[in-house]
Order: C-alpha cells, then sequence, then structure tokens
C-alpha cells in the first residue's frame, strides 16, 4: 500500500527541483521562479502534515519509518570495505514535528519574499529563489537523515546555502564578508564535527541513527556491559571517556551551527542577508540544525554526564551571553540576531539538563515566533524603505496594525509572557534544568540560574525592541509616511502570529500537572516511536548514565512547577516593565549611559568578533606569511642553492675554454702526456 | 728485414715534430702541415705492423687514414680561406670567438 | 590491442596537429581528441578486470610483446589496466579534451604546436598510466617531461624560462634517483626474476625474495630503495619540502598547461607512490608510518598556510594542490580499504576540481588579464556564469558534500583514522591534524572570492569587461558536471578502486 512515507524523499526533492528550476529557468519565468518555489514548499507541508497524520496513527496504527534508500559507497558485492555509507529516512514524531515546522517556515518565507523582494524590485531574483529552494531541501534532508554522515553532508548544505543566501547582495562590502564569515566560523565547528563522524564510524562501524544496531544502542550495551566487543575505543581509552571525546567532538558542529558561545560571532553579522533569509535561518533551518542533531543522538548524549554538563553550561551561558548583547542594539534585527543565540542557548541548557522534551517543544515554539518577528521586522524594513536602525522609528504602531499586533504576538512569546507559546516551553527548559540540578547535580542549578537571569534580560530588550519600533512618536519621515505592505506580507504574518499563541498549548505541564488532565499532548508524542529514540528511554538513559533525578521544591512536583513558571514569569515581567518605564514615552532617549564601562563591553559584543577576528586575520596570515618568507627563502632558497653551485663550478670550470686552438691542443697533449704516465705507473714501464 | 722498434722510432719522431708544430706555430697552415705530419706517423705505424704480422688490415686502414686526411686538407683549407676573408691573416689566434 | 590503438592514435593525432595551420589547430585537436575519450569510455564499458593488476589480479586489455633483452632482463611491450589506472585513463583523455578547449583563447600563436605537443603529452600520459614494465614506463614518464618542458617555457608568462628549467630538472633528477632505487630492488631480487615487469618484481617482492645487493643486506636495500623512490615520486605529487617547482610551474604555465600540470601530472607521482612504494614495500612503509604521516600532515598544513599567504589566484590554487595531495600521502599509508581506495578516488577527484579551479581562474585571466587579487573586485558583476562555476568548483574543492572532493577527503579520513598502522592509533591524531586543512582551504579561498569575485566591480581596463564566450564556460561546466556526478555516486570509481586495492592492503596490517 502506498503510504505518505513514500512520499517522504519528495519533500526533501520538491524544493529540490524548485532550485533547478529557478537556477535555469527563472529568469523566463513571472516572479522570478518565486513560484516554483512556492508550490514546491507548499507540496513539501501537505507532504509533511500528511506524514505526520500517519505517524500519529490517523490513517491507521502509529508508525515510524526506517529505510535505507541508497548504497553511497561501500554497497559493492565482496566489497573489502569496513562499513557500507548510506543515504536513509528515519521517520519518527521527532523529525516528523521538525519536517512541519521547516516546510511551514518555508512555505511563509516564500510568500513573504514576494513582499520583501519582488515587490521591492530587487535583482537577481532566479539565484535568491534558487538558494531558498536549496536551503529548505538541505535543511529537509537533514532532518530525515537517518545516520550522522548523511546529517552531515546536508548540515554541510546548509551551511553553503546560507553562504549564498546571506551574500545574496554581493555588489556591497558587508554582505560577502558576513557570508564568509558565517562559513567560516561554522566551518571551524564542522572540522570537530567531522572528526567526530569519523570517530563514530572508527569506533562502532555504523552511523546510524536508530535500531539495534545503530551506535547510541551500541554504546549503551558496551557501557551496560553486554556486546561491548562491537565497540572499537581508540587511544586505549574506557568507553565512557572516549564517548565523552566524541560526543563532544559531534558538539563542535553543533556549537558552531547553532551559534553557541564561543562560535556564535557570525550569526549576527548573517544580519546582512535579505530579511526572509534571515527568518529561515534562525527560525527553522540552519541555527535549528545543530539543536536538532542533538536531540536527533540524544541517546548517544545522554549516556555521557560530562558532555551533559557541558551542554547544559555552554546554553545557559550562551542563553544569558547573548540576552545581555541585546540590550544595548540599535538595529531591530540586530536584537532579534542576539534574542536568536540566546533561545538556542535555552534549548541546548534543555538538553543538558536531561530536558529532551522541553528543548523540542522550545525549538518548535521559537521556530513559530522567531519566524514570525524577523518577518515582522522585515514587514518594518519595508515600510521604513530599508532603514533598520530602532532609533529611525517610533509610532509605526497606528500606521501599521497587522504588523504591529503580530509582532506583539510574537515579541510576548519571546519574552515568555503567559500565555503565550514562549512562556510554556521556556518555562518547561527552566523546570527541567531546576528539578535536575535539585535531584543531585548541584552543576544544572548554575545553569539553571544563568538561565533564569536571562529571562529578565530577554523581557527587556524585547519590550525595548517593541516599544522603540511601534510606541512613542515617529521620529524621521519614513517612520511618518511609511511604506505600504501586502497581503503576501500579512499573510505569513497571520499565520506564524495565530501559531505563536496557540503553539503551547499542547504542553502545559503547569496546567496538566495542576489539573491533573492528559493534556501534555508533546509529551506523549515524543514518548512513542522507534524503540531507543523515545523520551522514556531517554530520561532512563539520564537517569542510569548520568544520575539526573527529579528533586523538588516544596509542594512536590506540582509546587516545583509553578514556582519555576512564577519566577519566571515574575522576571520577564519585571524586564518588560523596565522597558516599558524607560523606552515607552513619546520621545525616548538612550539609557545606556547608565550602564557606565558595560556599555563599551556589550556594544562591542564583549569583544568576541575582535579576538576572532585578530585569530584568522593576524595570526593566522602572519603566520601564513612568515611561513611564506620561509617557503621562498629556505625551502626554495635550498632548491635554488643547489642549483647555483653547479651554475657558479661550471662557470669557473668553462674558463678553460679559451677560444684559442693552441690551448686546446695543449690540453689534448697533457692529457695524453697524463694517460700515458698513469699507464706507465700502473704497468711498471719505469721500473 | 727492418726490426719494427726502427719504424716506431721514426712514427714517434715524426709526431713529436708534429706535436711540437701545433702546439708552438699560430699560422692556420702550419697547423695543417703539422696534422699531416701526425697523421703520417700513425700511418708509418700501421704499415709497420701490417708488414710485421704479415696482415694487410694496417694497410688498408692506412689507406682510409689518407682518404681522410685528403678530405681533411680540403675543409682545413677551406676554414683557412674564411679565416683569411675575415681577419685578414690566418693566425689562429685571432678567431676566439668561441671562448667562454 | 585498445591500449596500443589508443596510445598509437594519440601520437598520430600530435603529429598531424604539428602540420595543421594556426588557425585550424584547435578546433582540429579537440576533435583528434575526442578519439582518445570515445576510446577510453569504451574501454570503461567493456573493462573486466578484477583484483590489483601488479598482484595477479585479473588485468584488462593486457597485451605482451616481447621487446629488448638486455643483460639477462626480457623487456618487453606490457600494457593493461586494472581498478586503479582505469579511472585515471579516464580523468586524462577527458581533462586533455577539456584543457585544449580552453586553450582556445588564451594560446595566439603558434598554435598548432601547441596543440600538437598537448596531444603529446597525452599520448605519453596514457602510457605512464598503463604500462605494466618498468622500462617501458619509465620511457613514458620521462617522455611526459619534454612536452611540458616546451608547453611552459614557449607559451608561458614573463618567467617562463626560469620555471620550466626548475620543473625539468627538478623532477628529472628525482626520477634519476628513483629509477636507480628501483633498479637496486630488481637486482637485489636475483634471480627471483627475469624482467622488470612490475607483477613480476611487486610479487617477487611481497613474496619475500629480496637479497643482499651492493653490500647492504635485504632489509636495508628496502629501506633505502624505498627511500630513494619516495623521494622520487614526492617531487612529482609534490609533497613539502619538494615543492618548489610547483607554484613557480603553474604561474608561468598557461591556464590550460596548468590544468594539466595540476590534473593529470601530480597524479603520476601518487599514481606510482601507490604502484611501486606501497605495492611493493609495505613492510618499510608500515614501519615508517609515523615519518611518512607527518609528511602528509605537513604538506596539508603547510601547504594551506602557504595559500593562505597568495595574492596570485593561481598561486593560492598551485599551493592548494600541494594541500590536496598531502590527503593522498594520508590515505596510502593507512592500509585500509578506505584509505588507499580513498587515496586513489582522491587523485581523480583532485584531477577534476583543481583543473575546475585553474580553468576558472583562466577564464577570468583571460578578460581581466590579471590575476592578482588586488586588481579586480565584483568580477561576479560581470562574468555571472563563470563565477558561478568557480563559486561551486570553489566549495568541491573545500570538501563540499555531494561533490567529488567530499567522498574523496571522508573516504581518506575514515580510513586513515581507524587504522592501526601506528601502534595506539597514531594515525588518528595525524589525521585530526591533516583535517584542519579543511577549515584552512575554507579560509583562502573565500578570503580569496570576496576580494575578487564580490563587492563593487573594479578593474582597471580600457575594454568593456563582458561574459566570456561559451566555447570558455562550457569546459567548466562539463567538469562540475563530472564532480557533481562523483560526489552524488562515487561508486562510479570508487568499487572498482577498492576492488584493485584490496590485495595491496592485504595481509599488511595484521
Amino acid at each position: 500500500m502506498v503510504g505518505a512515507f513514500d512520499f517522504v524523499p519528495a519533500i526533501v526533492l520538491l524544493p529540490f527541483f524548485s532550485f533547478l528550476v529557478a537556477l535555469f529557468l527563472g529568469k523566463y519565468m513571472p516572479k522570478g521562479g518565486a513560484l516554483a518555489g512556492i508550490t514546491a514548499t507548499a507540496g513539501s507541508l501537505l507532504l509533511s502534515i500528511w506524514t505526520v497524520l500517519t505517524v500519529a496513527g490517523f490513517t491507521g496504527t502509529a508508525t515510524t519509518y526506517q529505510q535505507t534508500l541508497y548504497t553511497w559507497a561501500g554497497g559493492m558485492e565482496g566489497t573489502p570495505l569496513p562499513y557500507e555509507l548510506t543515504f536513509g529516512l528515519l521517520i519518527d514524531p521527532l523529525s516528523s514535528m521538525m519536517l512541519l515546522i521547516v516546510t511551514l517556515v518555508a512555505f511563509l518565507v516564500h510568500v513573504f519574499s514576494l513582499g520583501y523582494m519582488n515587490d521591492e524590485g530587487e535583482t537577481g531574483l532566479p539565484r535568491y529563489y534558487a538558494g531558498l529552494g536549496l536551503f529548505s531541501a538541505s535543511m529537509l534532508g537533514f532532518v530525515v537523515a537517518d545516520n550522522l554522515l548523511m546529517a552531515f553532508m546536508f548540515f554541510e548544505l546548509v551551511g553553503l546555502c546560507s553562504y549564498l543566501l546571506i551574500g545574496f547582495w554581493f555588489r556591497e562590502e558587508a554582505p560577502p564578508s558576513a557570508a564568509k564569515k558565517a562559513f567560516l566560523v561554522t566551518r571551524f565547528g564542522d572540522y570537530f564535527f567531522l572528526i567526530g563522524v569519523v570517530a563514530v564510524f572508527a569506533t562502532f562501524g555504523t552511523a546510524a541513527f536508530a535500531g539495534d544496531g545503530s551506535f547510541p544502542a551500541l554504546a549503551e550495551a558496551a557501557l551496560a556491559g553486554e556486546g561491548g566487543g562491537d565497540v572499537n575505543t581508540l587511544f586505549g581509552l574506557d568507553p565512557q571517556a572516549w564517548f565523552t571525546v566524541v560526543g563532544l567532538l559531534v558538539l563542535g558542529g553543533v556549537v558552531g551551527k547553532s551559534a553557541q558561545f564561543p562560535l556564535h560571532t557570525w550569526l549576527p553579522d548573517a544580519m546582512e542577508g535579505p530579511t526572509p533569509v534571515s527568518a529561515l535561518i534562525h527560525a527553522a533551518t540552519m541555527v535549528a540544525a545543530g539543536v536538532y542533531l542533538v536531540a536527533r543522538m540524544y541517546g548517544f548524549y545522554a549516556l555521557t554526564p560530562t558532555t551533559l554538563a557541558i551542554i547544559a553550561f555552554v546554553g545557559g551561558f550562551t542563553a544569558l551571553f547573548a540576552a545581555t548583547m541585546g540590550v544595548v542594539k540599535r538595529e531591530i534585527k540586530q536584537v532579534l540576531a542576539y534574542s536568536t543565540i540566546s533561545q538556542y542557548g535555552y534549548m541546548m541548557l534543555a538538553l543538558g539538563s536531561g530536558g529532551y522534551i522541553a528543548a523540542t517543544f522550545h525549538l518548535m515554539t521559537h521556530a513559530f515566533f522567531k519566524a514570525l518577528l524577523f518577518l515582522g521586522a522585515g514587514s518594518v524594513i519595508i515600510a521604513m524603505h530599508h532603514n533598520e536602525n530602532m532609533w529611525d522609528m517610533g509610532g509605526l504602531k497606528d500606521r501599521m496594525p497587522t504588523t504591529y499586533y503580530t509582532f506583539l504576538a510574537g515579541s510576548l512569546a519571546l519574552a515568555g509572557i503567559f500565555p503565550f507559546s514562549g512562556f510554556w516551553s521556556k518555562d518547561e527548559v527552566l523546570y527541567e534544568a531546576l528539578v535536575h540540578g535539585l535531584g543531585g547535580s548541584p552543576l544544572l542549578l548554575a545553569a539553571w540560574a544563568m538561565g533564569l537571569l536571562a529571562v529578565f534580560f530577554t523581557g527587556f530588550y524585547t519590550f525595548r525592541m517593541v516599544f522603540l519600533t511601534f510606541h512613542g512618536k515617529p521620529r524621521t519621515d519614513t517612520a511618518r509616511n511609511p511604506h505600504g505592505v501586502r497581503w503576501n506580507v500579512k499573510g505569513p504574518l497571520a499565520v506564524l502570529a495565530v501559531l505563536a499563541v496557540v503553539a503551547g498549548f499542547i504542553n502545559m505541564v503547569p496546567v496538566a500537572k495542576l489539573t491533573g488532565l492528559e493534556i501534555e499532548f508533546l509529551h506523549d508524542w515524543l514518548a512513542h516511536g522507534p524503540s531507543g529514540l523515545t523520551s522514556e528511554h531517554y530520561s532512563e538513559l539520564t537517569h542510569d548514565y548520568a544520575n539526573y533525578s527529579v528533586g523538588t521544591l516544596v509542594g512536590g512536583e506540582l509546587g516545583t512547577a509553578l514556582i519555576s513558571g512564577a519566577v519566571s514569569l515574575g522576571l520577564a515581567l519585571a524586564g518588560a516593565g523596565l522597558a516599558y518605564s524607560l523606552y515607552n514615552v513619546p520621545e525616548p532617549v538612550e539609557h545606556t549611559d547608565r550602564l557606565g564601562s558595560a556599555k563599551d563591553v556589550l556594544f562591542n559584543n564583549y569583544y568576541q568578533d575582535e579576538y576572532q577576528v585578530w585569530l584568522a586575520n593576524d595570526v593566522a596570515r602572519g603566520i601564513s606569511r612568515g611561513a611564506d618568507k620561509f617557503d621562498q627563502g629556505v625551502v626554495d632558497g635550498v632548491v635554488n642553492g643547489i642549483s647555483s653551485v653547479s651554475l657558479l663550478s661550471g662557470s669557473r670550470v668553462r674558463r678553460i675554454q679559451t677560444g684559442v686552438v693552441s690551448n686546446y691542443a695543449a690540453l689534448l697533449t697533457l692529457g695524453l702526456v697524463a694517460l700515458l704516465v698513469i699507464l706507465g705507473l700502473q704497468g711498471g714501464w719505469f721500473v | 728485414m727492418v726490426p719494427p722498434q726502427y719504424y716506431l722510432l721514426l712514427a714517434a719522431a715524426i709526431f713529436c715534430i708534429g706535436l711540437f708544430g701545433i702546439l708552438t706555430r699560430r699560422n692556420a697552415l702550419l697547423f695543417l702541415m703539422s696534422v699531416e705530419l701526425m697523421l703520417n706517423a700513425a700511418n708509418i705505424n700501421l704499415v709497420a705492423f701490417s708488414v710485421y704480422w704479415g696482415n694487410v688490415t694496417g694497410q688498408t686502414l692506412s689507406l682510409f687514414t689518407m682518404a681522410l686526411a685528403a678530405a681533411e686538407v680540403a675543409i682545413g683549407i677551406g676554414i683557412i680561406l674564411t679565416l683569411y676573408r675575415n681577419f685578414g691573416d690566418v693566425d689562429v689566434t685571432d678567431a676566439a670567438s668561441m671562448r667562454w | 590491442m585498445i591500449i596500443e590503438a589508443l596510445i598509437a592514435f594519440t601520437f598520430a593525432a600530435a603529429l598531424v596537429t604539428f602540420v595543421l595551420p594556426d588557425r585550424l589547430a584547435g578546433r582540429g585537436a579537440f576533435a583528434l581528441s575526442l578519439v582518445p575519450v570515445l576510446g577510453s569510455l569504451y574501454m570503461w564499458s567493456q573493462f573486466d578486470a578484477s583484483g590489483n593488476a601488479l598482484l595477479g589480479g585479473q588485468t584488462a586489455f593486457e597485451t605482451v610483446i616481447p621487446w629488448l633483452e638486455v643483460a639477462g632482463y626480457e623487456i618487453s611491450w606490457y600494457v593493461g589496466v586494472d581498478g586503479i589506472s582505469l579511472p585515471l585513463v579516464v580523468l586524462t583523455t577527458v581533462l586533455t579534451s577539456l584543457a585544449i578547449v580552453s586553450a582556445w583563447t588564451p594560446i595566439q600563436h603558434r598554435q598548432s604546436q601547441f596543440f600538437g605537443l598537448m596531444l603529446f603529452m597525452e599520448a605519453n600520459l596514457l602510457g605512464v598510466f598503463t604500462a605494466l614494465d618498468f622500462f617501458l614506463w619509465f620511457i613514458f614518464w620521462e617522455a611526459v617531461l619534454v612536452p611540458m618542458y616546451f608547453l611552459i617555457g614557449v607559451w608561458g608568462g614573463p618567467r617562463r624560462k626560469y620555471a620550466a628549467i626548475k620543473f625539468f630538472v627538478y623532477t628529472n633528477a628525482a626520477s634519476l634517483i628513483m629509477f636507480i632505487g628501483f633498479m637496486a630492488l630488481v637486482l637485489g631480487l636475483g634471480d627471483s626474476t627475469s624482467s622488470f615487469a612490475l607483477p613480476d618484481v611487486a610479487q617477487a617482492l611481497r613474496g619475500g625474495d629480496l637479497g643482499s645487493f651492493y653490500g647492504l643486506d635485504a632489509n636495508t636495500l628496502r629501506v633505502v630503495a624505498f627511500a630513494a623512490m619516495f623521494f622520487g615520486f614526492a617531487v612529482k605529487v609534490p609533497v613539502v619540502p619538494v615543492h618548489t617547482w610547483l607554484p613557480d610551474a603553474h604561474v608561468e604555465a598557461p591556464t590550460p598547461v596548468s590544468v594539466m600540470l595540476a590534473g593529470v601530472l601530480l597524479k603520476m607521482g601518487t599514481y606510482a607512490l601507490l604502484r611501486f612504494n606501497f605495492t611493493m614495500l609495505p613492510e618499510v612503509a608500515v614501519e615508517y608510518a609515523p615519518f611518512i604521516a607527518a609528511i602528509a600532515v605537513l604538506s596539508v598544513i603547510y601547504g594551506a598556510m602557504l595559500a593562505l599567504a597568495q595574492q596570485d589566484l593561481k598561486r593560492i590554487v598551485a599551493y592548494s594542490s600541494v594541500s590536496s595531495m598531502g590527503y593522498v600521502i594520508l590515505g596510502l599509508v593507512a592500509y585500509t580499504a578506505y584509505g588507499v581506495g580513498g587515496a586513489t578516488f582522491q587523485m581523480v577527484a583532485h584531477g577534476l576540481i583543481s583543473g575546475l579551479m585553474f580553468m576558472a581562474v583562466g577564464v577570468i585571466y583571460n578578460t581581466t588579464h590579471t590575476r592578482m587579487v588586488g586588481d579586480m573586485s565584483g568580477m561576479a558583476d560581470r562574468m555571472p556564469v563563470t563565477t558561478g562555476i568557480l563559486i561551486a568548483g570553489a566549495f568541491g574543492y573545500m570538501g563540499l558534500p555531494l561533490m567529488a572532493g567530499f567522498a574523496a577527503e571522508f573516504f581518506i579520513f575514515t580510513g586513515a583514522f581507524q587504522s592501526s598502522v601506528i601502534a595506539g592509533n597514531g594515525l588518528a591524531l595525524f589525521t585530526a591534524a591533516a583535517m584542519f586543512g579543511i577549515v584552512i582551504v575554507a579560509g583562502y579561498l573565500l578570503f580569496a572570492m570576496q576580494r575578487t569575485l564580490f563587492g563593487p566591480f573594479r578593474l582597471d581596463t580600457d575594454y568593456e569587461v563582458g561574459p566570456a564566450p561559451l566555447h570558455d564556460t562550457l569546459p567548466l561546466a562539463v567538469l562540475l558536471v563530472c564532480i557533481i556526478a562523483l560526489g552524488v555516486a562515487p561508486e562510479i570509481f570508487f568499487s572498482m578502486i577498492t576492488d584493485a586495492v584490496d590485495p595491496v592492503i592485504g595481509g599488511v596490517l595484521q
């Protein structure tokens, strides 16, 4: 029987075909190939919905799907290769949910681009839509990947697409530079990831995510003392230590793509790309890829407490660190960029503290509200004739109400205000970190504290952005008379605004605990799936191997959940309230001077860029120039030296060629005499 | 029969005279003559040994040498003529353009 | 007989091209060069070899014709292909045809000689990759240098004479040392072999028949011969520190010649390393694996660092070739199926990718008449198609998945990482160090592209800068398609390669 799973490859291939169509035929098509992209992503979206319904069991029993489609290498009969490298599909609750998110956001971004790019008279549209198509296809390929190698390959292709799209306006100076930086910084992370992939193959002989022979399952068996013979650890390390090393190596790629400290520096620069691309990158594709990867192989990470602790710490720190930088930014997209980094920090925090569901939940809600915010910002930017400085805006509320209300919905979700979606997911993230911290992992409490503090900053910068953009009096002529936007901008905003409001209702943990209703749909959703890939299995693993257990404050789990929710809501409101008092005035002024010397540090992003640019530019180039001098001088010098020795001796010896025939004759005679003498001496003539 | 040593001595003497001519003279014509002398010294050896061994190979070879010498003279005179045209002299040390 | 026909036809084509009038030479040479392409594709379709040609496998299109006898050694015309050489034969014919097309624009004098020499070189290259008798192989090996010398020395840039002589003397001197090393091995084998046929020598050596020679016992002889041959081939590859002829040769050579130099000639060195050192003397390779691996890592990292310092686009690609060839050495020394197979695959992949890069740089140079990074900017504005393909090629060079370079590099990495050739997983550390090359290569290519291709258009010319003609961009597109095809389906070549390298690694690592 033909089911949804038979069409899963089409979810990936449709956007790929739209890439080909837009690239080669785009200039002959109306709208520069946009329609191809919209059709393709709409098709992918419909197929994804069908897939999700199939996984959920609406078409019979709930099923998952794992299928190897293509053997990339090592498939020949009698091959000496120790393992095959394959491409395959893994459709389970996690990946099908992600498919839905990606296709939905990609579809909306395509539609929005009609307003942002076509209506604004951009050139190079076929290239733009080709890039979007390839971007979507790569991300979808990554999502459905059933093994780590395939995931890596599409991960890299995502990086390529981000390069092409961030550098879309290549005739200017800044975008190509930002594109280069994005690729290079993430490439640095991918270097570790690639070693990790290779190490996984060397250790397990497979990189499959799911099944009995998958590497998380083999690792688990090795740690449990069963079947450890199949696992080949390197450098004489014991399995636990070696798995930690491998996990950290793969984590390098995650830190790069998900813009975690210290490889987050590319992301704010990536704002040079067109705004719909920013929405796609930040909400659903590239940056999400890192976190998704950790979730995808969570069965492996859950085995190594050190890795989990590092993930949690990096996440918590990044959440706070990025949030503080978002506080002082002047451009609307910069604020959103830092909020993205911060929000992905929360997801990492959740993953590190054993909150697999919380991380997935936040990944989903964030995708909706961040896409909404970026598209809203795009709408504002259209209105402001591509001026992104918030200090030139103000009072846009009355002139563009649709944008305002949708943007507000997204902001409330981002700040984590009850009952918007961000509240539920962020609350669950913090709850997981708290209870596992209380349950005997005090390190998690520190990460939790950072995450909690970041809530305040999030509330502050979010509403600072809202007030500066939409409230008060218009501060420039463009803000007084903004450019209008059409349905193709408003439509995606409306869809996303609805999702940003309601998406949290699928997993209202505190409400469920309070009322005892069975409304934790996401928990149920992620609890089924292939064996070894379920949330229950993951919590067993974190419990057994990382000693994560639930500890509570007063009132048991319910009380802890309520207290945690109340505290984070309170902090968010406090942040928002501070923003309200400072910036919701008719003529707001910058208050950054009150920060004192911290202001410079924040404006300069803690000098993270400086030292990385210094490393890449001055140190690396300095070394390379030194190497070049060494090469030209010493290595090539030796070669040229050898040749000049022979040239020099040649030039000396040739002086016996006087050109006078008599001299040659004399030399000949001398030679003859010498020969005779030698011959005579040898023959004993003179004795 | 004259012992071969005498021939050898004669040949060595003629060879040395030719060699002396080449090493000391600068006139190209004298050069050519000296070379002829040296060739003839070799010819004497060849013929002498031919007689000594009762074998005609040496005499045959000497005939070759004569033919060669004739050719050489023809070319040599040509070269000397060219020398004279270019330098107005037949001094071999003038033509030193093959110098390093 | 197909191999003889192919080589003979190519020589004949070279002669025909020599006497063609200059204005027809380019088109004529291209038409003639299509015959070897078709021939090699026909060979591919009829390919029925299995195993390694040197180690008792079944060789395809094998011909043995006795030729000479020297000092008791039989010399014969002995050719054939296996899974290692066939991909290189196909690479040679395809790349030569494309290089000839790419020469139509830049070569504007003495065309008939230029294209004749290109074909002459192709014939000799085919000989190098198919010959299975050392004597025959060595003739082709040396004969390749002759056309290359003239191609650089006559049609090259301002310092062409220096570059041509350096290239010729350097590689020729190295060949001499290699020759001595091989001859010492053959003589050390004594009565075990009575011919220079590579399979006989290889099997005798792997069978442990090596005796003492010239006062050296078998073990010392093995090491000395290995070192001599390694040096000889290392110059050709080239690896650090004997690489300095390469950038000079590349910078001075006209673009199509650079394509051949980087695309095929460098592979002669790695091919010979695989065929001689790593097939015949695996004991020495394993014993000195840390040293060889260190050279590989040094080539990768140092070559890439040098590329980072360059301002001339061709020099950048030249140094990055040094870097990429380091991966091949790393794969070879791993002695795993993925490692050695990946190294062989990398020969083909790098041949295509570096050919593409040089061609693309050449197309830009045809328009700009400068290759210095600082002299131009924003070329993407005026030459969108060329730039697009150049970007694709550059990402291929960086090892973008689903392009041939990634496949090759991943095979090498995964093969080398788990190799036990150095005790205690030492090669894994070398591999991890070498893999940092993928970051540096991204660095210098992205920097160079940003400065030349993007930004506002700037180039000081007194003529209009426009897109390149179709016959300049078409070879680029063909190469790009090949690269993507090999990246998506590496099994096109990889299965036959692994089949042929299996005997090489067999029994080396217990």
